[in-house]
């Protein structure tokens, strides 16, 4: 399954907040977004998981466009882990993660022992499962981004839309979080701030800047010192680290 | 984890059955209280023969089909015991769905204005006499016809309100127009009884405002009766949306939930069935705040074993506030909002300064 958004453009408060965005995420592949503050990220995620209509140009998943599928479709096929999970009201985190089952429900439909399967094996995942009990309202901010990534797991997608789902977490989570994510081998397209998590995890990335792709390619060949000065406008060396073997971005303060 | 062994479960499913028991229990027993002494075996025997269609006849049958005991029994206490029943269910079911669509806890048809709409149709009907207007069935059912009219006409304007400006319709939107309405309509009401002169007028429409079940007969249950029943089956096949909505908009709809139909098609339904509601019996205050409150004290969110309670609740609360309305102070009737009001109120402090409050958290 893969996902798809041509010249998207996406208006609001009479402010153009994306500019002709067209990416893709192909079947299996892990992309991440980059971008400073306010260059669109979050706004172009929004437009992907249908909760802002893009002024212009459209969203495909498998080639079929969004707007003809009903929320239930896209929701069974398409896991979100947002930024903000401020609630009004109080669920156990046990309700919250069998909510990820919603999408594949009929209205009286009762909860099967499989869901809570699903929801239990969720929560193990996420090393959450004692806290299943728990109110979601009592859990910090760090345990409710673990929860919410255990409903989206729940909800048994192909195609994973993570808007900085490192936020709040300790190292240990965060990376706890990433390889889960990485691990369930389906789409991924996630807006991230560490440009390290980045070259770990991602294989290809967009980078956004004041709402326009000025970047795409193999995490590799973009994430280069010049690009982040460009882009980030800070100084900074990239070059492999012998033990992981993996590219590192070392930032340099200005004073 | 599985679902039959799931404590908390086996025990809201429980408490569904005691809630159900205490609710018929409830017009049961207070179906015997009243200013009139009537001895219980006299009412129960009226009662089962009548609900028995004459099967069950235990004594004369002249004591149980007429008479002053069948009159005051059969055709004035059931049907105000009933249509207690029937107002506390619609209510605390509108509460319940209300606060869900707005994601809103504070939200009730006083909040979103639609009580206010009513007493302005109502007042005007009263003061200005607008039910001179209709001639047969409309003339006797004048007040009620303007107060539901009134509803309607907040309801629209709260909606059309929150609409106005683009954007998309938030539940902070919804609450702001609905005190904006709110408090207008109480305007126009308020000034039609200052300059009205008619003192028999201003007492009814006290009277009206303060709510009163006094009026209840058993053809004005037909109306409530069935909107309670239909409401009540409807949203019972909307649980799960109605769970989802309480996580806010964005996740409701990553969830797979329309949110933009829904929350139209659940304010229009609550909006009609409040309507009715206070149109049948004035304003009844505190119900669909207060009760949705105190049940997700003790039950959770989880509207599968919230919205049945709650339903239920409303209706056992307001039979018992109606029988204290008729039986607090000997001859005198006391309007039924100031007995809701006035058990409301101290519950909520209670609610308010208990440490553990959290709109529905355990801890």
């Amino acid at each position: 399954m893969n996902i798809e958004t041509r010249d998207v453009s996406i208006t609001l408060s009479h402010k153009e907040i994306v500019k002709n965005a067209s990416l893709k995420v192909q079947e299996k592949e892990f992309v991440g977004l980059l971008g400073p503050n306010g260059s669109g990220k979050t706004t172009l995620l929004k437009s992907i998981y249908r909760v802002l209509k893009p002024s212009n140009g459209v969203i495909l998943i498998d080639g079929e466009d969004i707007k003809t599928m009903s929320y239930r479709d896209t929701a069974r096929r398409m896991g979100v882990v947002s930024q903000f999970n401020n609630l009004s009201f109080d669920f156990t985190v046990e309700e919250m993660v069998l909510m990820g089952r919603a999408p594949h429900k009929k209205a009286f439909d009762r909860d099967t022992e499989e869901d809570y399967r699903i929801a239990e094996d969720a929560l193990r995942r996420v090393d959450m499962l004692d806290f299943r009990d728990r109110s979601f309202l009592t859990l910090s901010g760090g345990e409710r981004q673990r929860i919410i990534l255990a409903r989206a797991l729940a909800q048994q997608v192909e195609i994973m839309i993570l808007d900085e789902p490192t936020n709040h977490l300790d190292i240990k989570y965060q990376i706890q979080i990433m390889d889960v994510v990485k691990s369930l081998g389906v789409g991924v397209l996630a807006a991230l701030h560490d440009l390290n998590l980045t070259l770990m995890y991602c294989t290809y990335v967009y980078v956004l800047k004041d709402g326009r792709i000025v970047a795409e390619g193999p995490t590799e060949q973009i994430i280069t010192e010049k690009l982040i000065n460009d882009v980030y406008e800070v100084e900074c060396s990239v070059a492999r680290n012998p033990k992981s073997g993996k590219l590192n971005v070392t930032f340099f303060s200005k004073v | 984890m599985k679902k039959h062994l799931n404590p908390k479960h086996a025990i809201l499913s429980l408490a569904i059955i005691i809630f159900i028991a205490s609710f018929v229990l409830s017009i049961l027993t207070a179906v015997t209280i009243g200013a009139v002494k009537v001895s219980l075996s006299d009412v129960y025997r009226i009662v089962l023969y009548q609900v028995s269609f004459g099967k069950v006849k235990i004594g004369e049958e002249a004591f149980l089909s007429s008479g002053t005991m069948y009159e005051i029994v059969w055709n004035l206490r059931m049907p105000r015991v009933l249509m207690g029943a029937i107002i506390g269910v619609l209510l605390a079911m509108c509460g319940v769905v209300m606060q869900a669509t707005v994601q809103n806890p504070l939200a009730d048809p006083y909040i979103l204005g639609i009580s206010s709409g009513a007493s302005l149709g109502a007042t005007f009907s009263i003061m200005i006499g607008a039910s001179a207007v209709f001639t047969g069935v409309l003339a006797t059912m004048g007040t009620a016809f303007w107060a539901f009219i009134g509803a309607l006409g907040a309801m629209s304007l709260v909606l059309l309100l929150s609409h106005m400006g683009g954007g998309k319709v938030t539940s902070a939107k919804l609450v702001l127009a609905g005190c904006v309405i709110g408090s207008l309509c109480s305007a126009f009401t308020n000034m039609m009884i200052y300059i009205g002169k008619d003192a028999e007028n201003m007492k009814s429409v006290t009277y009206w405002l303060l709510g009163s079940m006094v009026s209840a007969r058993w053809y004005k249950l037909l109306l409530p009766g069935i909107c309670a029943v239909a409401g009540l089956l409807f949203f019972l096949t909307q649980l799960r949306t109605l769970n989802t909505l309480l996580l806010g908009d964005e996740a409701a709809m990553t969830l797979g939930v329309d949110l933009a139909k829904w929350q139209r098609i659940y304010m229009i339904m609550t909006s009609l069935l409040s309507a009715v509601a206070v149109c049948t019996c004035g304003i009844v205050g505190f119900v669909g705040l207060m009760i949705p409150h105190i049940v997700r004290g003790f039950a959770g969110s989880d509207h599968r074993f919230f919205l049945p309670i709650a339903s239920l609740s409303g209706g056992i609360f307001l039979i018992w506030a109606d029988v204290l309305a008729r039986v607090i102070i000997p001859n005198t009737e006391i309007p039924l909002g100031v007995i809701t009001s006035a058990i409301g109120a101290p519950i909520f402090v209670y609610m308010m300064v208990r440490k553990s409050y959290g709109f529905g958290g355990n801890d």
